[in-house]
Parts: structure tokens; sequence; C-alpha cells
């Protein structure tokens, strides 16, 4: 660690115009002690010296887990429910935009977390699911003035479709192949966007795009219904909220049915799963597709929400990004997923203050994280009980 | 057929600076089966390593092999120890965890290294003393360049080096059976950990040297220049078979020139399109790559 | 620790400031443009225009009406999907009017945002024609438009270059794209011939194969129509390697320091077609003498900016309000010497270009020639 310091400085503390070690210092030193001091934490926490605040609080959680474990999932679910409700009505525009983020990133977490944390198919190209169905709804809205609600089923289709034909040409190969081949399509449908002119307008973007609309009953003059656009943050929060409660129940469905074991056959032993008389070609095939659905919808939400949609927005970045949440919060599992996504969006929000030390701290404490809890945040119950055996 | 030669030029450039930093992505594959995202951040390390040294020398009169020695040989010094740093805490500590908490470490770590750079060299562009690069040959209007002719061959230097480093030497005798069985590698008394730090600061180390030669040739570093070779060359490294040595020269070679002669004849903006569509169909038709079927006792 | 006082002490001094101040009223100003990334030094040329804008404003007695003038600068990153977002946080800041934002590709889906809550926009830097052509009410700029641009780059070439064929390079951004085909359009009716027109991706770094292109086809001038001085500079010294002997004009978003600090001699004899600045005009040097102590020599559109900052305190002062029609009728009356041209606005919110080709000698930018005139300076 110490090592790791030392080389660091002369990179951090030089610069070419000859060895100016003040100015660059600061940024070292202050990594350095950062870090020295998460270090003394966490060595005086192994040896014991914070026994005397922890041993109470892990107590009091131990205490308060036997008492909720007893109220019922219902319970706790309309917790949420009702606390999500409540939420822009709650917090100001900033946390509610900071909030609409951290649900896009929830859909397309559970959409990956189909792929990679159920089937064990490692894909680093997903967000040009979510780059597809973006353009998708961004072009049937600007150019047909198609509604919202019609694309988004197409959206989904469109990304889906996709999927398909990706997934038929990758599903052959395994493990890293895969992951390069799905780079590859994800930089492929990127550079598309990026050139094709005429239909994506290139680098610079679509604009123009109708927000999702609704009809609300106006009780001023009559029962009339009125047309009404969601561009305020506080309603397409609902938006977004419906979409992501339609994804939860969908994934913990299809993870409970036969399809779902299915996947997690191939996860574990491709070659036994196959024995065992699953098809586990087409069966990844359409893992590969459902999640590329979710994928979609998520990127049609996004090009209603921004009203904007260009290229940039669909770098292989943002595919790390996905990944991270679900390793983060854990394969296969749901809660974790969502973990792991309100994780990596709110880090960086929390750590604003540092402004140029943002990125900095947050690749620092992703390294950390995996150090410390490598198996996830939340990692599911069934792969548990399976270690546990 | 001037104009093919020189395209064949410029492909072959391009082709070996993806080919030396494929190498690192492919050593550290076949060792520990990670693909390694900090391997870019070497790169550009080393990049900007050379500029200092490079300038610091060069204003301190030194004539022009010293210059261009002596920082190469410090910047890939300074990447391979970077490199076993980062190895020993980011990676170690996880080699019996899921693969997929190792790669997201790699990621953290890349992410951690690009933004350092930043934070301490600036955003900017910092340009490379030019002094050195200039002139080169010329058949009819074919241009050679001697910065081209350097690159290429400290290109075939290194890896002639490296394949002496593997297959004739003790060393790497003991990582090609490291990168077969650890366990019983280290029956046979290797040191498996010194080992695969080796393997780290090897990659990283002729990442560096790319580093300097990209800065040479085109001018100029910046703090996120590893990111879009990176990915270039870990397709490269996949194309020729990850884990192959022979396999990720090939490859570099291939995603080089398939870029260039893709820009020279088709279309400049679709470059990257062809190198891509090039990769997933050699995948197609060859699952595991070019070179990818003898894995067993080539690679490292 | 040293840094942790400061901050302390500020935040204390604001505390004290705000419960002092609670009815107070600020002035929101915000700027959009590059911080980070490849276009930061504009970004931050933009930025600190303004901040000088308004020390001068508050250095002369500050705006009547209005206790203090904020600045919250936004980092666009140059990218449509940034510009929008801190456009909507702007928004949510309840900013008064905005200066910025750099990159035309920015400015255009920005400036629709903001144009929904009628705030008013000054762009110091973004010349693609549509920024002003679309018709919305707020939005004004303050440097030239590219129509205008391309007609003196195609006049140079015709009357001082002599030149029959040009080749055409651009990066695909709303900005250099949009010159490069109104430079390919007019060249083509004036009866120049285009040999080629290639596009590169933003972030390549490799252009031999164009090069190798452009070298073969042989044309008389090159364009090069780049969004980044630093990707500019990378092809001037490729294009250099090899061997391409065609004149090298390139236009405003080239035309920075940076340009001859990377590529050096390589970037000798460009030509560069810029807005013409008065560098001894007395509005230019009150500017000049307040931020070159602070923040070193201006950059290209340190000026722009700090006239748009100017123009929109002096319209806010006539009006007495933020209100957004009365600053716009205000900023419409203005008819003033500012630092880097005369400003007036014409009622689709431009002020007029006035571009002249410059070029890079010894390592400095110098005027060249004159289009108005035909003649050299």
């Amino acid at each position: 660690m110490i090592w790791l310091f030392v080389l660091l400085w002369p990179l951090l503390g030089i610069k070419p115009e000859g060895l100016e070690v003040a100015t660059t210092f600061s940024v070292w030193w202050r990594i350095a002690i950062g870090c020295a001091s998460i270090l003394v934490i966490y060595q005086l926490n192994s040896v014991g010296a914070f026994n005397f605040i922890t041993k109470p609080v892990g107590e009091a959680v131990g205490g308060a887990k036997k008492a909720t474990s007893t109220l019922p999932f219902a319970v706790w679910a309309f917790a949420i429910l009702a606390f999500a409700v409540a939420y822009p009505h709650l917090f100001g525009r900033y946390a509610q935009d900071v909030a609409i983020n951290c649900m896009i990133y929830i859909c397309l977490g559970l959409g990956l977390n189909v792929v990679v944390g159920l089937a064990g198919m490692l894909d680093l190209g997903y967000i040009a699911f979510y780059g597809l169905g973006a353009y998708t709804y961004a072009l049937l809205s600007v150019h047909y003035k198609l509604a919202f609600w019609i694309c988004l089923p197409i959206s989904a289709g469109v990304a889906g479709l996709g999927a398909c034909i990706i997934g038929y040409c990758s599903m052959r190969m395994r493990g890293d192949y895969l992951a390069i081949v799905t780079l590859g399509f994800a930089e492929i449908v990127r550079m598309v966007l990026n050139n094709w002119m005429s239909l994506t307008n290139g680098p610079n973007g679509i604009t123009g795009i109708k927000a999702p609309g609704m009809y609300w009953p106006d009780f001023a003059n009559g029962m009339t219904l009125e047309h009404l656009w969601l561009k305020k943050l506080s309603l397409i929060y609902y938006v977004i909220l419906a979409l992501v409660i339609f994804t939860i129940i969908a994934v913990y469905r299809l993870n409970h049915s036969r399809i779902g074991r299915a996947w997690e056959a191939i996860r574990e032993d491709e070659t036994a799963a196959e024995v065992m008389g699953i098809p586990t070609f087409y069966m990844k095939l359409l893992g590969y597709c459902t999640g590329a659905c979710f994928g979609g919808m998520a990127g049609a939400f996004y090009a209603a929400r921004m009203r904007f949609v260009s290229p940039e927005s669909f770098t292989f970045l943002e595919s790390a990004m996905v990944l991270s949440m679900v390793v983060l919060g854990g394969m296969g599992s749901i809660p974790g997923v969502i973990l792991g996504a309100l994780a990596l969006i709110a880090l960086p929000e929390i750590f604003r203050d540092f402004e140029l030390y943002r990125m900095l701290v947050f690749g620092g404490v992703m390294t950390l994280m995996m150090l410390f809890r490598p198996q996830g945040l939340l990692p599911p119950k069934r792969r548990m009980k399976a270690e546990k055996d | 057929m001037e104009y093919f030669f020189q395209q064949l030029i410029n492909g072959i450039t391009l082709g070996s600076v993806y080919a030396l930093i494929a190498l690192g992505y492919t050593m550290v594959y076949g060792i520990i089966q990670l693909i390694n995202f900090a391997h870019g951040e070497f790169f550009a390390a080393g990049g900007y390593v050379g500029v200092i040294f490079m300038s610091y020398l060069l204003s301190q009169g030194a004539p022009a092999w010293v210059c261009l020695s002596g920082s190469l040989i410090l910047a890939m010094a300074y990447c391979a120890m970077l490199a076993m740093a980062v190895e020993k805490v980011a990676y170690k500590p996880l080699r019996s965890s899921s693969r997929l908490s190792v790669l997201l470490s790699a990621l953290g770590m890349s992410i951690f290294l690009q933004n350092g750079l930043m934070l301490t060299q600036g955003v900017y562009d910092r340009a490379y003393p030019t002094e050195l690069t200039q002139g080169g040959f010329e058949f009819g209007t074919v241009m050679l360049s001697y910065m081209q002719l350097f690159i290429v061959s400290l290109t075939a230097f290194l890896l002639v080096a490296l394949n002496f480093l593997v297959f004739k030497t003790r060393i790497g005798k003991a990582m090609r059976s490291t990168a077969q069985d650890k366990i019983m590698s280290a029956l046979v008394g290797i040191n498996s950990n010194r080992i695969i730090s080796l393997t780290f600061a090897i990659g990283a180390g002729l990442a560096a040297a790319a580093g300097i030669m990209v800065g040479l040739y085109y001018g100029s570093v910046r703090y996120d220049m590893g990111f879009v070779p990176g990915i270039k060359a870990f397709a490269a490294a996949v194309l020729g078979g990850i884990g192959n040595i022979t396999g990720a020269m090939i490859g570099g070679f291939i995603i080089g020139m398939v870029e260039i002669f893709a820009a020279g004849y088709i279309s400049g903006e679709y470059k990257d399109v062809f190198a891509f569509l090039i990769l997933i169909g050699v995948l197609y038709f060859r699952p595991s790559g070019i070179m990818g079927e003898n894995v067993d006792d080539t690679r490292v | 620790m040293k840094r942790s006082i400061m901050t302390a002490l500020l935040v204390s001094a604001i505390l004290m400031l705000s419960a002092g101040m609670v009815f107070a009223k600020t002035l929101k100003v915000g700027t959009m443009g590059p911080l980070t990334g490849p276009y930061a030094a504009d970004g931050n040329d933009i930025k600190n225009g303004v901040l000088t804008a308004v020390e001068v404003v508050k250095a002369n007695g500050g705006i009547p009406g209005f206790d203090d003038i904020e600045v919250m600068p936004q980092d666009t990153a140059c990218e449509p999907r940034q510009a929008v977002a801190t456009a909507n946080k702007l928004i949510n800041e309840e900013a008064n009017g905005v200066v910025g934002a750099y990159c035309s590709s920015a400015t255009l889906p920005a400036s629709e945002v903001l144009d929904e809550e009628s705030i008013i926009m000054i762009t110091p830097a973004s010349t693609n024609e549509k920024v002003t052509s679309r018709g919305l009410p707020y939005m004004f700029r303050m440097c030239g438009r590219d129509d205008d641009q391309g007609f003196i780059a195609l006049k140079f070439m015709q009357e001082k270059l002599g030149a029959k064929s040009v080749y055409i390079v651009d990066d695909k951004t709303a900005y250099s794209q949009g010159l490069a085909d109104g430079v390919e359009k007019m060249c083509e009716a004036a009866g120049i011939k285009v040999l080629g027109h290639e596009h590169v991706n933003q972030g390549d770094k490799d252009f031999s194969a164009i090069l190798t292109k452009v070298k073969t086809s042989n044309p008389d001038v090159f364009y090069m129509s780049m969004q980044n001085s630093a990707t500019g500079a990378l092809m001037l010294i490729q294009a250099k390697r090899m061997g391409i002997k065609a004149a090298r004009l390139a236009q405003d978003a080239v035309y920075h320091p940076q340009l001859m600090e990377i590529a050096k001699d390589a970037a000798e004899d460009v030509y560069l077609t810029f807005g013409y600045i008065d560098n001894n005009a007395p509005a230019y040097k009150e500017f000049y003498a307040k931020y070159q102590p602070k923040h070193g020599e201006p950059g290209a559109y340190s000026g722009y900016a700090y006239d748009s900052a100017m123009a929109y305190f002096k319209a806010v002062k006539a009006a007495g309000a933020t209100d957004p029609e009365k600053v716009k009728a205000e900023l419409m009356k203005l008819d003033y010497d500012g630092a880097t041209k005369h400003i007036k606005f014409k009622p689709n919110g431009d002020s007029g270009s006035n571009y002249i080709i410059r070029k890079v000698e010894n390592g400095k930018f110098i005027n060249y020639w004159n289009p108005a005139t035909g003649k050299l300076y």
C-alpha cells in the first residue's frame, strides 16, 4: 500500500515544465491522507478499538432485524412504496432530479441483472439497447408524433430485436469472448448513431422530443379530459416510478419461474444444464433479449425526460457503470441491484463538494468496496443457501 | 499504388502501437484471467513520464538518442513498478473471489488513475518535443518518416525480446506454468505471486513504451488518452486469441490495418465500425480467436 | 489544514452575510462552458470573462436594485447531454440570465430548454447560424456567424491565395461540420473545385489515412474545421510530416495559443479566420487591465464573454428588473463600443460579424489580411 503511494507521487507530483513539486504535491497528500485514515480506521476496527460503538449498534441492529423480520413482506413493500410516492412532495427539484436518475439506472441495472446475474453472460455493451430504445422513441416522436405510451413497448421491442440479432451471432461464445463482442456491438451502434447524419443528426443529437402525455380529468370546467404534458419533474417522477415497479415485478416473476431457474442452471454449469434438457442456446438468447427490452424501456423514458438524445450518452463508460451496479449490489439479487444503483448514483452526488476529486474518490471507493465486500452488498439468498450447504 | 503503400505504412505504424498495448492485456489475461481495465492508464502514465523526462533531458542539452532511450527506459521502469503496486493493492486480495469483482476493482483503479492524472497534469494536451522526430525518407510520393521507422523497429525489438523471455528463459517457463496451473506450479516451487506481479510489470512496461511512441508520433499526450486505445488493444488481444502472445501481435496489426484502410478507402467516420466488424466476423467463425487453439502450451 | 480554515472562514462569512441580508436581492448569472475535458481552456476563458465583468460592474457601483451579483459557472463539457442538464440546473437555481455556451452543439439544445422558461441567453462563442435563426426570442449572440466566416474564408481563398481547389476536413460537431458544409457549398458556387470533404470523429488521434488522401489529391488549400485547437494541432503536425504543401486555412475554434504550444513550427503560416479585435480601444484596455493580472492572457473568447456579461448588466440596469421582456427591450436598445466590437443587436439577436484573416508567424497570431479592403495589414 505504501508502495503504491510512493510510486504515485512522482506521477502526480512532477510536471513537464520542471520539477514543480509544490503545487501538485497537495493533490498527492490529500489522497494519501484519505487512504491512510481509511486504513487506520479499518485496522483499529479489526483490533476492536471501536467495539464500544459497534457492539451496541450491532446489537441494536440485530434486535431491530429480529423485530422487523416478523413483519410480513407486504408491510415493508407498502412502507417503501409510500415513501417513494410521497418523495416528490418531501424534497426539492434537485433531489427529485437525482431520484429520477437513480430510478433510470435501477431499471437498467435490473435489466442487465437478468443477463449477467441470472444467465451469467458478461455483457459489456448493454448500453446499446438503452441507446436503441432512446433513439426509437426520439425518432418516432419527432417524425411521426407518436405518443410516449405507444412508443414504450415499441422501444422495448426494437431493443429486444436488436438483442436477438446480436445474440444470435454471439451466443456461441463464452465468457470474455462474449464480453468483447457485446462491447464491439455497442461501439458499432454508437458509431452508427454518431455518423448516420440524415437519420440521427449525428453528434448534435435530436431535440424537440415530446414529454409523456396524459389525459387528466379536468373538474374546473365540467368533466372534460384534458391532455397534459408531463414536463414537471414531480410528474415525470411518477412515470419512472411506475416503470421501476413494473420492472421489479417482471424480473421477480421471471426469476422465480421455470425460465429463471433454467438461467441459473446455465450460469452455474452450461454443459450440465444442456444435459439436463435445457435448450441452452434459446434460453441464453431469451435472457439476452429480455434484458435488452428493459434497457429499451429505460431508454425511451430517458429520451422523454431529457427531451434530447445524443450518442454521447451511450458510451462504454455507461455500460461499465451499469455493470458496476449489478456487481456491487450483488449479482442476481433484486434488492442488491437497487441498492447498488442508489449507491453509485448517489455517491458522486454526495461527493459533489469534492468537485474535481469526485471521480477520483469514486474510482477509489469502487476498488475499496470490492476489496472489502467482493460478493456485493446484498448477495441473492438462493445462492447463499447453496454455498452454505 | 503509391497511395496503397503510404496507407500500408500508416497501418503498420498504428498496428505496432496496438500490438504493444495488446500484449499487456493478453499476458495478464493469460495468467489470472482478468481483463485489466487499468492497462490503458499505464499507457497514459508512460506517455506522461516520458514527456517529463524527455523535456528535462532536452533542456539539459543531452543528445537526441540519450533523450529517447533514457526516457523510454525510465518510463518503462516506472510503469512496471506502478503496475506491480496496483496489482498488489487492488487485485491480489481478490484472487479467490469471483472474476467480476476483480473486473470491477480494475475498473475502479482505472477511473482512479485517470482522474489522478487529470488532477495533477491538467486537462490540456501536453506537447511532446517534436524536434527529435522530424524528417524521413521519401520514395516518390511515399513518405516514411524516421518516427514511423523508429516505432516499427522498436516494436519489433520489444516483441523479439519478449518472445525470448517467455520461451527461452527460466522466468518464461515459470510464467507459462503458472498460467496453466497455479497450484501445481506452486507445488514444484514456483512463487506464483511473484510471477504474476512480474507479468503485470512486463505488460505495463510495454504499454509505457507505446505511450511514449504515441506521444512522439502524434505530438502530445492527454490524461484520457489511454481509454480508446485501451479498448482497441483489448479487441486486438481477443481477436488474436486472448492469452496468446503471437495472437496479440497479429490482432494488433490487423486492427491497425483495418482502421487505416477503412479510413483510406471507404470512410473516415466509420473506421472503428469496420475494426469491430472484423473482430466480430472473426470471432463468429473462430470463437476463440485466430491463434486461440493451442492455448494450452503457449499461453502466458 | 489551510484549506479547512479557509472553508470555515468562508462558511462563517457567508452565514454572516446571509443573516444580514435575508431580503437581499441577488442578480444570478449563469455561465455555461466546458470547464473539464478537451475544451476546458475555452470554457474557463468564458467564466473568467464574466467574472471580470462582474468585478468591473461592482467597482463602478453595482446595479441599483440588486445587492449582489452571483455568478454560477456550469460545466457543459461541450456535450449536448451535459448542456441540457446544466440548463435544467440553472433553471432550478433560478438564474436570471445565462452567458454561454461555448460549443454550438451545447448552445443549441441548452437554449431550447432555457427558452421554455424565458431566460435570456447570450452566447459569446457559438457561431453556428442556427443559434439565432430558430427564432428563439431570448437568444443573443456576441460573436460572428459561420456563414459570414465561411464567406470570408472563401474570399481569402479566391482573392489572396488564388486557389483553384480545396480539400475540406471537419470533426463533426454542429459548429465544425456546419461551417465546413457552408464553405463547401460556397466554394462550389464560386468555381473552386472541392476535391473532397472528409469527417473525422472527435477523440481521434491518428489522421494519417485522411491526410494521405489529402496529399494524393494535391489541393491548393487544405481547409480544417475543427472544434478544438489541440485536435487542429495534432492534424497540423501530421500534415507536416506527411509533406502536405497546400496552404492551410482554419477557423476560430482552432484559434488558441495552445495551437502553437503543441504544433510548434508545424503551425507556422497557418491562416485562421477570426473576429477583429482592436487591442487599443479604450474598452478593451479597461477589460485587459482587469483581466490579465488575475487570469493571465485573455483567450480567444474571454473578451466576447466579458462583453456579453457587460451588455446583460447594462440592460438589467436600464430595465431596473430581471423581467425577460424588459431586459430584452433594453438589450435591443444598446448601442455602444464594447471591448471586442461595436455592440448593437439585430432583431434576430445577432450582433454582426467582423471576421478577418489572421496568421501564425513566429509562434504568434498576427492580423494578416483585411477582407473589407482586400489588403494586408
